[in-house]
């Protein structure tokens, strides 16, 4: 009998909890309704708190919601890379206006998902549509305008005048992009300055696609030897072969400079000489979309979001009041068309 | 009135088994449940509609009851393996990479032969092809193992624990460099897609459970057939249980060692198979992630019974499948079902834990898992 009444008392006492606790359950809004504009985002495997892609598009996301454009939004967190159609279908079944999915890896269940929900409009980050799909919208970024910004910085912080860039392979677009856009955006300062930089450009083009993002030795090595020759700025362009650029660079006591999102905040180890990253804004281009979305003017196809360049943080007071303003015109330059890069979408 | 009692009917008897055996566990889980719950409280989660949404996830439509399925079939797979190797006294770790193994070796032959062949071949070969050459690497990727316990004594938790790491870093080499699917826009570490004639066919249409599913159950009944009513079944538990008894009764133990890790790889790379024939179509690293190291909870949690197994592999499937509309419903990180998963099996391993809460008398013998180091 002992034993039933502690089973009972147990029973008893969480449901109490449980229910004191769960009287305020928040109220549905009912997306299938036509003026409820209901926006989900699926992460790629990774959560929305990563500091990089998934946050980026989730803080889109939100922004969205701030500014009255969305009435409710929600995501999921993608655990396993074969329930990227089920949630997808999740939003879509629930009567989601907009469905964000973010990642290269999403891009084939997003485009299945299309055929299967042509009621959905479907925004997916960095996914490039080599052909168009109605209702998806890959959103993509102009590369070399951001390596244009952070090449253009490098070349007026280099006392050496000497600035060098450690990438993956030149076979991908976006690394070419990249790195082009750094060496021209050099060029662009000198002619500003009327200084000479020298531009050390070095791809990893030399190993499969197996090493050529995930060789952190090599990309040390390579920022090492650029370093030798007198670079005091890295831009580390190239996942894992970036980074250990990046932090080798960091670590010698030269300007290290990130590259997609704001590297400062995931590459501890080098943000103290971290003097910015060449960034995609996907929170802006997310939230563009979205209200593109709702007004009906989205289109299918690529859209191209806008390149920008992530904060000084902790070198804010070594940077010049004069380069900084230079940098602003610079951008203001990009956007608005007054300059551009020059940069060929690809290696020709 | 006393004797008769005793005799109870087969049919009693196997059901007072099946309660005794299933009462821990589902204390176990109705235990974790609640302190879930209350943690998702303190998180400032709604326990309730968390709990709704995991179950309507997982049973609540066709849809939501087919992808449990569709998560389960590998969990039964996998599960049985480690079980199968439980029953013989081994602990295969290894589930894991005999997975991975028998995933992409029957993603290679299900895309490369007919290249190589140079003609299509028909469905009822190419098929089972594939999932037999997936059987067979992942039995004998185990079996390397087996041989290393039966012949040196090298135990079988680290070489397995060894092997995953070869396992799995070979899978990604192979998966970067030549099986990667050449196709120009492809940047993602995976093999090209399978050929029709590999793909087993639909059950439904617009449903995404698949043939795999009802060999899974199939299967489970195999190896209960096996284990309880062959001779080798019989050998596989004698030795498990006692080698030096089944030595001296005059069991190959070294056979036996060898061939139950072989049945217990060949489990696992069964389940890769099917996830790349039945599902996928192809083998992508970041499919199957995990799978090996649930299916030793799973194993753990149907206490080595293949029907316990079965159960066993759906709940896991179901919170897993359910954890999706969790996440929709409240908002909460899908780690709370991770972390609920793990309280179970901490209550099933540590059982003396939930019978000390509710009361319950330890009758019966233990599950042997191991033996010791050169047991």
């Amino acid at each position: 009998m002992k034993k039933l009444y502690f089973v009972m008392a147990l029973v008893i006492v969480a449901s109490m909890i449980l229910t004191a606790c769960g009287a305020s359950a928040p109220t549905e809004a009912d997306c299938s309704k036509a003026e409820v504009f209901c926006v989900g985002l699926v992460s790629d495997v990774g959560k929305v708190n990563d500091k990089s892609f998934n946050q980026s598009a989730w803080e889109g996301v939100q922004k969205s919601k701030t500014d009255g454009v969305a009435d409710v939004v929600q995501f999921i967190e993608t655990a396993d890379a074969k329930d990227y159609a089920k949630n997808i279908g999740t939003f879509a079944d629930a009567g989601y206006d907009v469905i964000v999915t973010v990642g290269f890896g999403l891009g084939e269940a997003t485009v299945a998902a299309a055929a299967t929900y042509p009621n959905v409009k479907f925004i997916g980050v960095d996914q490039f549509q080599a052909a168009e799909t109605p209702g998806v919208t890959g959103l993509n970024f102009p590369e070399d305008q951001a390596g244009f910004l952070v090449g253009a910085l490098g070349a007026m912080m280099s006392k050496s005048h000497k600035i060098g860039a450690v990438c993956g392979t030149d076979v991908v677009p976006p690394v070419w992009r990249y790195g082009e856009g750094y060496k021209a955006g050099a060029a662009y300062a000198d002619g500003l300055n009327g200084t000479t930089t020298e531009v050390f450009v070095v791809y990893h083009s030399d190993v499969g696609f197996d090493k050529t993002f995930t060789d952190p030795e090599w990309g040390a090595q390579t920022a090492k030897s650029m370093m030798d020759q007198g670079a005091d700025a890295v831009f580390g362009c190239g996942g894992l072969t970036g980074n250990g650029a990046i932090t080798a660079a960091a670590q010698a006591g030269a300007f290290a400079i990130g590259v997609d999102a704001d590297q400062f905040l995931t590459l501890p180890e080098a943000a103290s000489r971290m003097l910015s990253s060449a960034m995609k804004l996907i929170t802006p281009g997310v939230a563009d979309l979205i209200a593109a979305a709702k007004d009906g003017s989205i289109k299918a196809g690529n859209f191209n979001g806008k390149a920008g360049y992530a904060p000084y943080h902790d070198l804010d007071s070594s940077v010049p009041a004069e380069v900084k303003t230079a940098m602003e015109k610079i951008n203001t330059g990009l956007l608005d068309g007054s300059v551009t890069t020059g940069v060929a979408p690809a290696k020709p | 009135m006393q004797s008769e009692k005793q005799s109870n009917s087969p049919i009693k008897k196997l059901l007072q088994s099946i309660s005794d055996a299933s009462l821990v566990p589902f204390l176990a889980i109705l235990t974790a449940v609640v302190i879930g719950g209350i943690i998702i409280k303190l998180v400032g989660g709604d326990p309730f509609l968390a709990y709704k949404g995991l179950l309507q996830g997982a049973f609540g439509s066709k849809k939501a009851l087919s992808e449990t399925a569709v998560w389960a079939t590998p969990y039964i797979f996998a599960g049985l393996a480690v079980a199968l190797a439980f029953k013989g006294g081994l602990f295969n770790i290894g589930a894991e990479g005999q997975l991975a193994v028998g995933a992409v070796f029957s993603a290679l032959i299900g895309y490369a032969l007919p290249e190589w062949l140079g003609f299509d071949l028909p469905v009822y070969i190419h098929l089972p092809l594939a999932i037999f050459v997936g059987m067979l690497t992942g039995g004998i990727w185990a079996g390397i193992v087996g041989a290393l316990k039966a012949y040196t004594g090298g135990h079988e938790v680290i070489n397995t624990i060894m092997m995953n790491y070869i396992a799995l870093n070979t899978t990604s080499f192979l998966l970067n460099g030549i099986m990667k699917d050449r196709s120009p826009t492809n940047v993602i570490a995976r093999t090209p897609l399978i050929a029709e004639s590999a793909r087993m066919p639909e059950i439904f249409d617009g449903l995404r459970i698949h043939w795999g599913f009802v060999l899974a159950l199939l299967v489970a009944f195999f190896i209960w057939w096996l284990l309880n009513k062959t001779t080798l079944g019989f050998e596989i538990r004698t030795v498990g249980l006692n080698p030096d008894a089944a030595q001296y009764a005059g069991i190959n133990v070294k056979r036996t060692i060898i061939l139950t890790m072989m049945l217990s790889g060949a489990l696992a790379g069964l389940a890769g198979s099917i996830e790349v024939t039945g599902l996928n179509y192809r083998h992508e690293l970041g499919f199957s992630i995990g799978y090996g190291y649930d299916a030793i909870a799973i194993a753990l949690l149907g206490k080595s019974h293949p029907l316990g197994i079965v159960l066993a592999a759906f709940l896991f499937a179901a919170m897993r499948n359910g954890a999706t509309r969790m996440q929709f419903l409240t908002q909460l990180p899908v780690d709370l079902i991770s972390m609920i998963q793990a309280l179970i099996l901490l209550f099933v391993a540590a059982d003396a834990i939930v019978r000390y809460i509710y009361r319950i008398k330890s009758k019966g013998e233990r599950v042997v898992l191991t033996r010791g180091w050169g047991g």
